[in-house]
């Protein structure tokens, strides 16, 4: 499927030159058009539905399920997003998801980091059993912990609360691996140095640490963010009325509805569930990339 | 503090396998019990929580306002939500002991969340079981004990195309036959791609199945035992499928895609309940106006049809329990039924308020009180919903073609002899 | 994984420590330990230990109000399990679903990776940017969008197909192409995901492999063969053990475009496991999702004995 291009390409994205590819000629240049035709298809696939999605929710109702269905929308609207701001509560869903997803991030980055950093630069009995069982919660699904979870929320009360939406996602066990992979890359004498110099473990951690582990964090950060933005089953099962739905719960609430025939306001959802991450994400997509290679392979 | 160390306690005991009491058999309502004690007389005072759903949730604080006006001492304060969400939300609340004061509850789920022991028995003389329709107030008794009063109802009826039945010549169908004939015109005269829309599976399908079966004389239980393995019943499954069998209704067509296929002209009939003649009104605009019209269900020993809708009931853990009773009876006068109908359109499920307004005057509203008087409802056992899932299954089945009816209400009758009905 | 731990660093010259150091150290570890093994033990293992013993009780929603009243009922549940058609069907979609899934994935993953990496020399921040999209976004949006790309009359899909003359069919709601639906529409969700590992991985492998074997005469696809994967297996056997975790959860795609119809041909052992929640029977759950676990150490353990064995 790729061509000759094979040998001759860069092995890192940074690399400036491609003096050779000028010398490549011809064939070579055939070739790479195809590949530009082949990923920019598959572009169009990938992409495609979400354009579809954000000319959907300019589209009046009827018009949105006309047959053939039109591409542009022939008389756009901004009234379905009125809707969505007036008529439901969606400023509040909004919120929801917001506190939500930052409150277990900040917990995760600080919960993870204290973990990873013990793990990967102190001694203390019973180590490698606290790795090993971190590690091991990776391979459990959800849904096995997903009864006893809700019966121990119900008990302590935190149905339909923010307690109840946040508390048990605090310390994931990903953010730990993630953490001490990275910890475990810088050198010991920093740690060593500080200790002569009497700092205590916690000042070690906070003042030594911390400060060098901004790309680890980033990364996290962002995957924890994104995930918990994204969380349906826990926030729909906890999030008993609108005034604590998150935005995908909200959004599936209403799709699945029975009788719902307004597209164009479910598109409009979607447009502003998907909306911040997508921002996020292309401010930030280097730190995914990066992320993503590093929880992968290191 | 106590809910955490009773949560760590608990957490404790599942882990370790502390799990061999045993329960107390009869400790969860099951037993029948008495009426309620009587409430007090006197103006409503004091807070209470109601929770509604979908367009009655909305619309609820419009009345609460007119019960607060009476009752300048009481606060009412009304959450509503999605249907959708209604069922595990209420489950939810039950397990979390979060109830509210009082709860709009759909007449399906009252056997399953009244074996929890979470609603107050209805207090005796406050409501006149005779002024509702039977049908409606027959889903508040689970074992003999009314848990709450029905609010409103609804029914379901054969909407069709009477445009297209014109041109075919058809006439409104009263009899099994008459129905097949009906949808065979349809399709072959009145230019419909489908004669009729019978939902095809997926949840929910038993509300369109069961009315034929109650027609064919089936019951989903007798004296306690489920029956849905009988001649009738099988006799049901055939005449549901032979309209697939026939190609007179598509197995494929969503259900949310019915209206639309409808105002096409491409779905000739479809069975379904009031909340249709809003969508069609709204939906088809002028153009579809006068194209359609509404059919009583089709009699076979029986003209039977689903009685469906919503009853209201008020929790156990209530702080408030005068209030939320007298808030309840409050709902059910005829006024507050009347205007429940000109906010929402949701039918009253108090036979009186029938008598005046567009309720009377309103030929296609006549036609679902007129079927109201033949309606029946599911069962009101606890597991209902798992038994509605294996109706829905086996319907599908037979619809798709894939199991024969016979074998099918055998496959049903297991199935729900293993479920049992929780109690 | 494992490779990190075996290259911890040492610093050998304090292994002579004094004893005051260590205890200092191990009240440093536990303490920085300890918040998050609270979090961890009470919200994480301790459900997972408590879903255990439940899946050996008849515990239902009935009987939250008393928890302890629940009995014993041994190996019932999982003997129930293997009675019951509709988890054996589950069982079987969800095997569908991996089994086609996970290798679809990885070849479009692989074959986007490839071409950014070694066929174009622009754009490649944005392609990179817009294959990735779909993996960033909600599942709930995304199906919400994808029901509308696949209605039968006004969908894209069949409107592009109508113009070269193929009636498209009712995607969703036919019991022979709802799962590949979904399958397709889950490898299009993820695949930007392994694109970006498979190109992290490729770019770790030397250029001069690439630059011997082309003066050997070896053609682009002979390189591919003998360089590229037998170099990259490390990289897909972590990509296909994650998408395979991943595939065998499967639950909110079906959750919100089929709830798993028709016929229950998208039914999956995670949804089922949810169904079994909401009819409030949460010890026969408990025991569904330990088997969804067992199936998921064992794929794991197969797909690292497949890939790793060769090396």
């Amino acid at each position: 499927m790729t061509t000759s291009g094979l040998a001759s390409a860069p092995p890192a994205e940074s690399r400036p030159a491609r003096r050779r590819r000028a010398m490549g000629g011809a064939p070579e240049d055939r070739g790479q058009l195809w590949v530009y035709a082949v990923l920019a298809a598959g572009l169009v696939i990938l992409v495609g539905p979400f354009v579809w999605m954000v000319l959907g929710s300019f589209k009046t109702n009827a018009e949105a399920r006309q047959v053939p269905p039109t591409w542009l929308p022939e008389s756009p609207t901004t009234e379905n997003y009125r809707q969505l701001f007036t008529q439901l509560d969606f400023p509040q869903f909004f919120f929801n998801s917001t506190v939500v997803a930052v409150a277990i991030t900040v917990g995760n980055l600080v919960f993870c980091s204290m973990l990873g950093y013990a793990l990967a630069k102190l001694r203390f009995p019973g180590k490698r059993l606290v790795f090993a069982l971190v590690l091991g919660m990776l391979m459990v699904p959800s849904m096995v912990t997903f009864v006893p979870l809700f019966m121990l929320v119900s008990q302590l009360g935190m149905v339909n609360s923010y307690a109840g939406l946040i508390l048990p996602w605090l310390a994931q066990p990903l953010g730990v691996f993630l953490m001490r992979q990275f910890i475990l890359g810088l050198p010991d004498d920093l740690i060593h140095a500080a200790r002569v110099d009497g700092a205590g473990e916690f000042r070690i951690f906070a003042r030594v640490i911390l400060p060098l582990c901004g790309p680890a964090l980033a990364t996290l950060g962002i995957l924890q963010f994104l995930a918990t933005w994204n969380n349906f089953l826990w926030p729909l099962v906890v999030a008993q009325s609108e005034d604590r739905y998150t935005l995908p719960v909200a959004l599936a609430l209403y799709a699945i509805g029975e009788n719902n025939t307004r597209y164009g306001l479910l598109m409009a959802g979607a447009v502003v569930t998907v909306l911040p991450i997508l921002l996020i994400f292309v401010l930030l997509q280097r730190h995914f990339v990066r992320g993503i290679a590093t929880t992968g392979l290191k | 503090m106590k809910h955490w160390r009773y949560a760590t306690a608990l957490l404790l005991a599942v882990t370790l396998g502390v799990t061999g009491c045993g329960r107390d058999e009869g400790d969860s309502g099951s037993g029948g019990q008495p009426a309620g004690k009587e409430i007090a007389a006197g103006k409503a005072t004091g807070e209470i929580t109601v929770w509604a759903m979908g367009a009655e949730g909305e619309k609820l604080t419009q009345l609460a306002d007119d019960f607060t006006r009476d009752n300048p001492e009481a606060k009412v304060t009304v959450t509503s939500f999605p249907f959708d969400a209604a069922h595990d939300k209420i489950a939810t609340a039950i397990a979390g002991q979060q109830t509210p004061d009082v709860s709009m509850i759909g007449t399906t789920w009252m056997g399953e969340f009244a074996k929890t022991g979470a609603f107050d028995p209805t207090p005796s003389g406050l409501f006149d079981q005779s002024r509702f329709f039977a049908g409606a107030w027959d889903t508040t008794v689970v074992d003999g004990t009314s848990y709450g009063v029905p609010w409103y109802v609804e029914t379901r009826l054969i909407y069709h195309r009477g445009d297209l039945a014109a041109r075919a010549g058809a006439q409104k169908p009263t009899s099994w036959q008459g129905l097949t004939d009906f949808a065979t015109a349809m399709k072959e005269k009145g230019g419909a791609k489908w004669g009729i829309y019978l939902q095809p599976g997926g949840t929910g399908s038993w509300q369109t199945f069961m009315p034929f079966a109650w027609q064919a004389g089936a019951e989903i239980m007798r004296d306690g035992e489920f029956t849905l393995d009988t001649p009738e019943m099988q006799k049901a499954l055939e005449y549901y499928a032979s309209f697939f069998e026939q190609g007179l209704a598509s197995a494929q067509l969503a259900p949310e895609a019915v209206g639309s296929s409808f105002i096409k002209g491409e779905v000739g009939a479809f069975v379904s309940g009031p909340w249709h003649m809003g969508i069609l009104r709204e939906e088809g605009g002028a153009a579809l106006e006068g194209k359609w019209d509404v059919a009583q269900m089709p009699r076979e020993t029986a003209g039977t049809s689903f009685i469906g809708g919503s009853d209201l009931v008020v929790f156990k853990d209530t702080r408030n329990r005068d209030t939320a009773w007298k808030f309840v009876q409050f709902l059910t006068t005829p006024a507050a039924q009347q205007k429940l109908y000109d906010l929402v359109g949701s039918l009253p499920a108090v036979q009186e308020t029938w008598q005046s307004g567009a309720l009377a005057d309103d030929r296609f509203l006549r036609a679902f009180g007129e079927q109201l008087k033949d309606a029946k409802s599911a069962p009101a056992i606890a597991t209902w919903e798992q038994i509605a899932d294996v109706i829905d299954a086996g319907v599908e089945r037979v619809v798709r073609g894939v199991s024969d009816p016979a074998s099918v209400a055998k496959d049903m009758q297991a199935k729900a002899s293993s479920i049992g009905t929780g109690s | 994984m494992s490779s990190a731990t075996a290259r911890r660093p040492r610093t050998r010259g304090h292994r002579a420590a004094r004893t005051t150091i260590a205890r200092r150290e191990h009240v440093a570890g536990w303490g920085f330990a300890f918040p998050f093994l609270l979090l961890f033990v009470v919200f994480m293992a301790g459900p997972v230990l408590a879903s255990f013993a439940m899946s050996f009780t008849d515990l239902r929603s009935a009987d939250l109000r008393d928890p302890f009243g629940v009995n014993p009922v041994g190996l019932d549940n999982y003997v129930r399990l293997f009675g019951d058609d509709t988890f054996r069907q589950a069982a079987l979609n969800t095997a569908y679903f991996v089994l086609v899934g996970v290798p679809l994935t990885m070849v479009l993953g692989l074959a986007a990776a490839v071409g950014l990496d070694a066929g174009i020399t622009r754009f490649r921040t944005f392609f990179r940017v817009g294959y990735y999209l779909p993996v960033v976004t909600s599942i709930v949006a995304i199906a919400v969008v994808w029901r509308f790309v696949l209605e039968p009359d006004s969908g894209i899909v069949n409107t592009l197909l109508g113009y070269v003359g193929i009636e498209g069919p009712s995607w969703l709601t036919n019991t022979t192409t709802a799962m590949p639906a979904l399958i397709v529409m889950t490898a299009w969700r993820n695949l930007g995901y392994l694109m970006v590992i498979f190109l992290a991985g490729l770019q770790a492998i030397p250029r001069d492999l690439y630059e011997a074997a082309a003066m050997d005469g070896s053609g682009a696809w002979s390189r591919f063969r003998h360089v590229t994967l037998p170099l990259m297996r490390p990289t897909l056997l972590f990509g296909g053990v994650i998408t395979g975790i991943g595939y065998l959860q499967f639950f909110e795609e079906p959750f919100v475009m089929t709830k798993g119809g028709p016929l229950d041909t998208t039914l999956s052992m995670a949804f089922y496991t949810y169904k079994q929640f909401g009819f409030g029977n949460y010890s026969y759950a408990a025991a569904v999702s330990y088997v969804l676990f067992i199936a998921i150490v064992v794929l794991t353990l197969v797909q690292f004995r497949l890939l790793r064995s060769k090396t």
